[in-house]
């Protein structure tokens, strides 16, 4: 167990609170999410959990804009951003980190840095960056050429990671970090996510792996079938977790 | 060494042209994920557009800026916008159909809006095109030479400072990989492409205008030769490479120059020359195999419905608007039980497939009307489309059933025309068994196809059959004893032992009979064994091969088939016309059928006999309006294709799924039909295929959400 | 270890080898399955699990080694030979036929293993299911509890169901080796302990060898009887589940020593 941070450290700095208010979203006919509501104080990290397909990974998708809204409001730091565009939000300062390959497999590690660094720091910023992440995480300065669809899951997480750590983001939204890893890449991920969270940066964990998910969150919000069930802190939740993500008829 | 100097000089323009349009199609290639084989049709309209204004009194340079510059990117951002940027993610057919249709359309359609193909020979953009400005060796160089040379240049320093100074490149790339993921880093991914399509654009509408003073008038067909040549060059850069594919179109523009310099004149040398992409195509794509990586968000979109070739042969399903109290609200596939002995209401069988059941009901009317009252130009375009039902039959079992695509379809129906006409003409045989015979072969020249392509799926596949096509127009068709070249060969028109079908009626009676057995043969095998197993194969190879599934000889099998059902159907209509010539059924018409059947439905026999009808009905309507709209039946089936990639299960499903709908939401139908108490439930969401999605979706005004 | 199962193997690779490019997949591995075994394999990623499959079914070829089953030298053999001999797969990547029924996905795998389809019985409408290839289908759905879901198009499903009807695809014509690629990915804890089940039931019922590719440990320990660790393409360890994970080396590439 980690120590619950105090969400209102005012020594982690700027923003990176979120909101969703009423959120609703479909993907054409099939409706993944009625009326959301919770938040993310600036700093804090809150773990979303629920059964598969109760809708978790569309909220990821509604927060960074990858899946429009259909009804409600995403407020980041005050600023509704319910109808932006996915460039736009990234560019505030919010990742999204999704479930399964979120690097481009067909670029090499390098290049799969240098494009938002590029993008963020200008072309003198891009080297300074890139020493930087291979600091953070040295097997990826061993793996600069290649191909990042020829790395293994954990290490397309971490070059993930890299890329978040370095640019200091204000919200990371994780979509199923710990999905197909060995346990042992599962400690590694999870100790560079508690990095990026002691380093200011507000988190919205999705997790499927419940239990490691709430050993670094502040708050948890249960999702079932679409509908928020339980938002509120961790402490006095675990036990009867399992009947809420799974419903009380499952053992 | 001076000789192969002076054959390989004059090929650099060629080889610069064919660079350029290279280059172009592996950027959009690149940034949009789509080959666009329009590339050649954007060519075309950039080329008639300067030759046009030069016509009207514009000055060279000021026409020619327009028509690169300005219409070029336009066309190629309409094009982006209107259609390939929808597509991106869609299966390889539903990408290619399109830019397929427009190769055909576009330049029909400029042809339509210009009025008239310029009279003037098309000038050259900056110089007198005649004049020698210089010599390299003993080579002189024109200044039209002089000037495509400068073009390319200016065009390759552009893309090299572009690629190397700024993150355009590297963003390109990620675009082409996953635009959302590309979006999530920051990037507008809208405008990446956008910037792709206007740069190629304008490389194809250079090209266009660069080539046309080569040709003594504008003719769409060498910008369709133009295109394969530029094929070739892109595959040679491996769809990925801009450098190689730079090289390899330079390499093809030298090397058929050279080849025609050395090698002696007839056949061989007119032959190899215009076969020089199938070979280098032929050897190169095997090794153009790179690894494609899937969107890892492509399950942000909406799921789609019953998509093209998707929904197993013509048995299975059709698209069922499920009903709950508040009317339709969800549509989901619809599949025949497999279990025999349950019981289904007569009425039901009728209703699940009304398109089928409507087209039986106009059919035999249409037969009726035929034998009696229609008067013989209209029976003429009948038995027309009946002989082309027949054809389109053969890509319903190739393409809607097993899933490959095949642009040489024509091909195998010109060489069963001509096998029969030439067995009847020259050695006496009956024609009914020359059509047999030419079935046959057309079966054998099937096989031979499918061999060396085995490992081909997809874009890489049908283009090995589109220089297969080619091959054979400028190779095999133009010699006497096979198509005879311009001339043709006479097929006769059948006798069965004391019936002759010379007779119009008693061949639309022939017609309708081949139909008949033809429909049958692939209608049998979509139902049979075989229907299931090519299914198999069209879903998923892999998992077809590991169930068991010899698809080596599945696919022999199935394009042998294929080919001699077209091989019949070619005989068919050469034996209708008297007579047939190779271009009656050139790599052209191939592209033609393959658009059309797509469109009208690749699902079911009934949509190949529709796009059969409506082909030959159409072209028939056109030639009663003035000759300016000759063209018009190319351009109706080219912007069909843009609502073709919303409804790629075709037009003769949709319109079935549109009419199930309407009987569901009609209370007293639907209770007439028994559709009501069927429990179907609400859809489940759709994951899981194909990708990995664990998102719970619930249908709309479902209660609960379970079934 | 003097074990009747193993003395006999059912599946015997000796020193396979794989290399992608620069990267070597697969190195001198030696593995065996006997009859009516179940073993486990976990590993890191990229330890070389998803090659050992495709090197086993044929979909990759071997660099060096070779594969014998059931005392035939099968690794030169075509991938439907091989399935046709009694191995059957499912995919990490569902590997479906997009608009088949669930029904047909079991129906098209019995007809191509019995190999039975001829042009000619098309033709003639001779090519229908048999009632003993659709008994057959109706027992698998039935196992493996999709009999409700038999006339769905896959398209439709649900991971878990589609999951299952991977299963439930290479279990037709009675497969002797089942190769499972993480089963359980992307399934919740009810359906992972549904698919354990069904599991014990395939083996209980036909005495099929399994062999499951697994990152879920719980699931691998109520399945299986022999434990495999795989680590950069090579065998680290091999043997009863508890005594293989209290090995130092597997906790160390594995694990982890935070546990």
């Amino acid at each position: 167990m980690t120590a619950p941070v105090d969400p209102v450290d005012p020594a982690r700095g700027a923003g990176g609170r979120l909101e969703l208010e009423r959120v609703s979203a479909s993907y054409g006919p099939y409706r993944a999410l009625f009326e959301v509501s919770f938040s993310v104080p600036a700093g804090t990290a809150l773990a979303v959990v629920g059964a598969n397909g109760a809708g978790k990974s569309t909220v990821a998708r509604v927060v960074s804009g990858l899946v429009p809204s259909t009804s409600g409001t995403v407020r980041f730091d005050g600023i509704d951003i319910t109808r932006r565009p996915a460039f736009e939000i990234a560019r505030m300062g919010l990742n999204h980190l999704t479930e399964g390959r979120s690097v481009f497999a067909s670029l090499t590690v390098e290049e799969n840095l240098a494009l938002p660094f590029r993008r963020a720091l200008g072309r003198q910023g891009v080297a300074g960056a890139l020493e930087q992440a291979y600091e953070a995480f040295p097997k990826l300065g061993d793996r600069r050429t290649q191909s990042a669809g020829t790395l293994s899951g954990g290490e397309q997480r971490m070059l993930a990671l890299a890329r978040v750590l370095v640019l200091h983001q204000k919200l990371l939204v994780v979509d199923e970090l710990s999905f197909g890893l060995a346990p042992v890449i599962v400690d590694e991920v999870y100790q560079a996510l508690s990095r990026v969270l002691s380093g200011g940066t507000s988190l919205l964990l999705i997790e499927q792996h419940v239990h490691r998910a709430l050993e670094l969150a502040d708050a948890v919000v249960v999702l079932s079938k679409g509908t928020v069930v339980y938002d509120g802190p961790v402490e006095g939740v675990e036990h009867q977790l399992s009947e809420l993500v799974l419903g009380p008829e499952a053992p | 060494m001076t000789q192969f100097f002076n054959y390989a000089v004059p090929g650099i323009p060629f080889g610069c042209v064919f660079a350029l349009m290279a280059v172009g199609l592996v950027l959009t290639y690149k940034a949009s994920g789509v080959f666009n084989l329009a590339f050649g049709a954007q060519a075309f309209v950039s080329a008639l557009a300067f030759v046009s204004l030069v016509q009207d009194g514009w000055p060279r340079w000021a026409a020619g800026f327009v028509s690169v510059f300005v219409l070029g990117p336009v066309v190629g951002i309409l094009l982006d916008r209107l259609l390939f940027r929808r597509i991106r993610t869609a299966s390889p057919l539903v990408k290619l159909v399109p830019s397929l249709g427009l190769l055909v359309a576009l330049p029909q359609l400029a042809l339509i809006i210009a009025g008239s193909t310029p009279d003037i020979p098309p000038p050259a953009l900056f110089v007198n095109a005649q004049r020698v400005y210089a010599h390299l060796g003993s080579v002189p160089l024109s200044g039209l030479e002089l000037s495509i040379f400068g073009c390319t240049l200016v065009v390759v320093g552009v893309l090299v400072a572009l690629f190397r100074f700024t993150p355009v490149g590297l963003e390109m790339r990620a675009v082409v990989e996953s635009p959302r993921l590309t979006e999530l880093a920051g990037v507008n991914a809208g405008r990446i492409s956008a910037f792709a399509w206007i740069l190629s654009s304008v490389m194809a509408g250079l090209a266009g205008v660069l080539l046309s003073p080569l040709y003594s008038q504008l003719d769409p067909q060498n910008f369709t030769v133009l295109l394969v040549w530029g094929i070739a060059g892109a595959v040679i850069g491996r769809f990925a490479s801009l450098p190689l594919a730079l090289v390899g179109g330079l390499a093809l523009g030298v090397g058929q120059q050279v080849l025609a310099g050395y090698l002696p004149a007839g056949i061989i040398s007119t032959g190899l020359r215009p076969s020089l992409p199938f070979i280098v195509l032929l050897v190169f794509l095997p090794f153009s195999r790179q690894r494609q990586f899937d969107d890892p968000l492509s399950s942000c979109d909406p799921p789609s419905t019953a998509l093209e070739g998707e929904t197993r042969g013509y048995q299975s399903a059709s698209t069922l608007a499920v009903t709950s109290g508040d009317g339709v609200h969800a549509v989901g596939l619809w599949h025949r039980s497999l279990h025999p002995g349950r019981p289904e209401s007569p009425w039901r069988r009728l209703a699940r497939r009304p398109t089928t059941n409507l087209a039986w009901a106009v059919g035999a009317l249409a037969v009726l009307s035929a034998l009696t009252w229609v008067p013989g130009d209209w029976l003429l375009t009948m038995t027309q489309g009946i002989a082309f039902g027949v054809v389109f039959l053969s890509l319903t079992l190739l393409t809607g059933m097993s899933g490959q695509i095949s642009l040489c379809q024509a091909t195998f129906a010109g060489l069963g025309g001509f096998v029969a006409g030439q067995l009847a003409d020259h050695y006496g045989l009956p024609v009914v068994l020359g059509m047999v015979a030419g079935g046959l072969l057309a079966a054998v020249l099937g096989v031979i196809v499918a061999v060396p392509t085995l490992r081909l799926a997809g874009l890489p596949l049908a283009l090995a059959t589109l220089a297969f096509a080619l091959l054979a127009d400028n190779v095999l068709f133009p010699n006497s004893w096979i198509g005879n070249g311009a001339g043709g060969v006479t097929v006769p028109r059948p006798s069965l032992g004391p019936i002759s079908f010379v007779a119009s009626r008693s061949f639309f009676v022939l017609s309708l009979l081949v139909l008949a057995v033809t429909a049958g043969v692939v209608k049998l095998v979509g139902d049979g064994t075989m229907g299931r197993l090519l299914a198999a194969m069209r879903g998923s190879e892999v998992a077809a091969t590991s169930v068991g599934i010899d698809v080596t000889r599945l696919r022999i099998l199935v394009f042998a088939l294929s080919a001699g059902l077209a091989g019949v159907g070619g005989a068919l209509f050469g034996s209708l016309e008297g007579s047939l010539s190779p271009n009656d059924f050139n790599y052209q018409i191939s592209a033609v059928l393959l658009v059309v059947v797509a469109i009208v439905g690749l699902g079911s026999v009934t949509g190949a006999v529709v796009a059969g009808l409506v082909y030959e009905t159409l072209q028939k309507a056109v030639t009663t309006l003035p000759s300016r709209y000759a063209g018009l039946v190319a351009v109706i089936f080219g912007l069909a294709t843009l609502s073709y990639t919303r409804h790629p299960e075709g037009f003769v499903d949709f319109l079935g799924s549109r009419l199930l709908a309407l009987i569901a939401r009609n209370r007293i139908a639907s209770r007439l039909l028994g559709r009501g108490e069927r429990g179907e439930g609400p859809v489940e969401p759709p994951s899981g295929v194909g990708r990995r999605d664990d998102e719970g979706l619930t249908p709309v005004g479902a209660p609960g959400g379970g079934s | 270890m003097a074990d009747p199962v193993r003395s006999d193997p059912l599946l015997v690779a000796t020193g396979i080898s794989k290399q992608f490019g620069g990267v070597q997949a697969l190195f001198e591995l030696s593995f065996d399955v006997g009859r009516g075994e179940a073993v486990g394999i976990v590993g890191p990623n990229g330890a070389g699990k998803t090659t050992l499959f495709d090197c086993l079914l044929g979909l990759e070829a071997l660099d060096t080694g070779t594969v014998v089953f059931d005392g035939v030298r099968i690794d030169r053999l075509p991938v439907w030979k091989r399935s046709r001999m009694g191995i059957g797969r499912t995919y990490q990547r569902l590997e479906l036929f997009r608009g088949m029924t669930v029904a047909d996905h079991l129906l098209v795998a019995e007809q191509a293993k019995a190999g039975t389809f001829r042009l000619w019985r098309d033709l003639l409408h001779r090519g229908g299911p048999t009632a003993a290839e659709l008994r057959h289908v109706e027992e698998v759905l039935e196992l493996v509890g999709l009999a409700d879901l038999a006339d769905r198009p896959v398209d439709g499903l649900g991971l878990g169901h589609a999951r299952l009807v991977e299963l439930g695809r290479a279990m037709m014509g009675a497969p002797r080796l089942l190769m499972l690629d993480e089963p359980s990915s992307g399934l919740d804890v009810a359906e992972t302990e549904r698919l354990a089940s069904i599991l014990r039931d395939i083996r209980a019922a036909q005495g099929t060898s399994v062999v499951l590719v697994e990152h879920d440990l719980r699931l691998v320990e109520s399945v299986v009887d022999r434990l495999c660790v795989l680590n950069f393409g090579r065998m680290l360890a091999s043997g009863p589940v508890a005594e293989v994970l209290a090995s130092p080396e597997v906790r160390l590439a594995y694990l982890g020593t935070s546990r």
